[in-house]
């Protein structure tokens, strides 16, 4: 049984570490999703011992139920978890029309590059208002009048 | 009492999560709560430096059965160093109007999570609070939700969530080889356990707090998260959140795992040197003030990790120290450096002189309690390395200063005041401890002995 709930272990892990390495967000977040359970799994192999079920009173060997309660929370941690990240790759979809990381780390260096400049540029340069986050500003006033539109 | 803290921010942030944070009335509630858990921590605080480290079973259960709480001087340093960080940054975001209405709930869950870390005194509870804080620093990374403010939560996210996994799966083994879950329960097991397991158990924790401080070969998620999120998160994350991995080390590696902890001492002082070394070239190479600062904090915790190799009275000392310092200090940076205007220049200044360990500033303490550990240890290298690594930081420093606060734009508006004032008492604060530090010196010594005495055997239980 144990060697078993370790194989179980071990291909989870591996195919967990193996999807988060993929370029793709939806597959690193299946691949975080995996390794998660890996985890759950492990702590259920943590105290893996034949035995009735921990109800008083208590007659022959009982099961560890403490192994249990953590794998529980540990689950519930992780579905949490799990329910945010989607909801982040979604957002991450709609600021970028993407979701593949190569285009986000470019969108990232990018942003490196205007940091820069705007660090180094010793006088504004004429015409710009040469405060250093103009777009992001400007997206974020854009964002406030769609609230202030909504509500 | 000694769930008092954790009570008043767990129901506080429960009521701000269905208040419109946005309004300044309810911003102001939070930071009234907030300010009210900071006080009643104190008021522990007070209570264990003249009777001694609290414990309590929650439920009634017998001890070494039922989740416990233990409160010792080394638990109440960090989670008012926490709060009180949690409370500036909070102050300051009001100050500058609140964008997301759950913002104020946010900082008090993480409050919640890193006070009920700091008392805890079972390893499976120190990871459930360890991710409701984890959790609430994901959901504030993207705070402001510009796309670059999403990419950073997300590199966050994955990383992060990551090093959770790995202390999940050192503490399930833990509870395999030694059948307790409370700390003190396992501190005992311990050295009856076989070499082997308990150095691969040791070696994931490692790795697991080392990715929240953002140690050289784990610190790759660091500067795009530092300088992506809001000026605010930052300093959450850097001045309160990353205490996670200095009490996790201290307490699972000083206080849990000593064996271990003193096997791996080679590695931890070649990681550290690196790290020192890396952040400061790095820094000194780097244009945009916040990505400086954050490669300045992977160069700190370098400091925090020899500290922590050379170990004993002296080395634990400057580890706590240190890090107490170092999170004020990058509070106040981070904060500062998105402002203009004299006074956060000046306060700015303040912070620098701190981070290169200048004596007026707190940072010189810091600084002068890792040399001592070093000259103790008789490791001249690394003294001098330390010195070395001080004239760097000053350097990129007053880098940062000279581009941000010496030849004001003219196209700049100054700040509003209120925000500058937050900044100025912190920079105050900061001197005032480097002026008149033995209460903090008295605070630390006391941790250190509280880490070190002999833990009271305790009947074995099932």
């Amino acid at each position: 049984m144990i060697l078993l709930l370790s194989l179980a272990v071990a291909i989870l892990f591996a195919a967990g570490a193996y999807l988060m390495l993929k370029h793709d967000l939806i597959r690193l977040i299946i691949g975080m999703v995996l390794v998660g359970n890996a985890a759950n799994l492990f702590i259920m192999a943590a105290g893996l011992q034949r035995g009735d079920a921990p109800i008083y009173p208590l007659e022959d060997d009982v099961s560890d139920p403490l192994v249990q309660a953590m794998t529980l929370t540990a689950i519930v941690i992780s579905f949490a978890v799990s329910a945010l990240v989607l909801s982040l790759a979604y957002r991450v979809y709609v600021a970028h029309s993407s979701v593949d990381m190569r285009e986000l780390s470019q969108a990232e260096e990018e942003q490196a590059v205007l940091d820069d400049q705007a660090a180094e540029a010793p006088e504004p340069e004429p015409g710009s208002d040469g405060s250093p986050h103009t777009g992001e500003e400007q997206l974020e006033d854009e964002l406030e009048v769609e609230e202030a539109t909504r509500s | 009492m000694m769930v008092l803290p954790l009570g008043i921010l767990w129901f506080g942030a429960v009521l701000l999560a269905v208040l419109d944070g946005t309004r300044l009335k309810n911003a102001i509630l939070a930071i009234l709560i907030l300010t009210l858990a900071l006080a009643s921590t104190i008021w522990l605080g007070i209570d264990i430096w003249s009777n001694g480290p609290r414990e309590m079973v929650i439920g009634g259960w017998e001890r070494g059965i039922g989740i416990s709480l233990r409160i010792d001087t080394l638990g109440i340093l960090f989670a008012t160093l926490s709060l009180f960080v949690l409370l500036a940054a909070l102050i300051f975001e009001t100050a500058n109007r609140v964008r997301a209405r759950i913002f104020p709930a946010l900082v008090l869950f993480m409050g919640v999570g890193l006070t009920g870390l700091f008392f805890t005194g079972d390893a499976f509870n120190f990871y459930v609070f360890f991710e409701i804080a984890m959790l609430s620093a994901y959901v504030l990374a993207s705070y402001g939700e510009t796309p670059r403010q999403l990419r950073a939560a997300f590199l966050f996210i994955v990383v992060n969530l990551l090093g959770s996994m790995l202390f999940l799966l050192a503490i399930a083994a833990l509870y395999h080889i030694t059948g307790r879950l409370d700390m003190v329960g396992i501190e005992t097991q311990m050295p009856l356990v076989a070499e082997s397991p308990a150095t691969l158990i040791a070696t994931i924790m490692f790795i697991a707090f080392s990715i929240k401080l953002g140690l050289f070969p784990f610190h790759f998620w660091l500067a795009p998260v530092y300088t992506g999120t809001r000026p605010s998160v930052a300093a959450i994350l850097s001045g309160a959140l990353a205490n996670i991995g200095t009490y996790g080390l201290l307490r699972f590696g000083a206080d849990i795992l000593p064996r271990e902890l003193d096997h791996g001492a080679p590695v931890l002082i070649v990681l550290g040197v690196v790290s020192i070394i890396y952040g400061a070239v790095q820094s000194i190479s780097r244009q945009s003030p916040s990505e400086v600062l954050a490669y300045s904090a992977i160069g700190q915790v370098g400091y925090i990790m020899i500290a922590l190799a050379i170990g004993g009275e002296v080395g634990y000392f400057a580890v706590i120290l240190y890090a107490v310092i170092n999170a004020l200090n990058k509070g106040l940076l981070f904060l500062s450096v998105s402002m203009r205007g004299w006074l956060v220049g000046a306060s700015f200044a303040v912070g620098a002189f701190s981070v290169a360990g200048v004596p007026p500033a707190a940072g010189f303490l810091g600084k002068i309690s890792i040399f001592w550990a070093a000259i103790d240890d008789d490791a001249w290298l690394i003294a001098g390395l330390i010195f070395l690594g001080s004239a760097l930081s000053f350097l990129y420093m007053f880098q940062i200063y000279r581009r941000r606060f010496w030849i004001p734009r003219e196209d700049e508006e100054v700040s509003h005041i209120m925000p500058q004032v937050i900044v100025a008492a912190m920079a105050i604060g900061l001197l005032a401890v480097g002026l008149w530090p033995d209460p903090l010196l008295d605070l630390t010594s006391h941790a250190v002995s509280g880490l070190l005495e002999a833990t009271p055997l305790v009947e074995n239980q099932p």
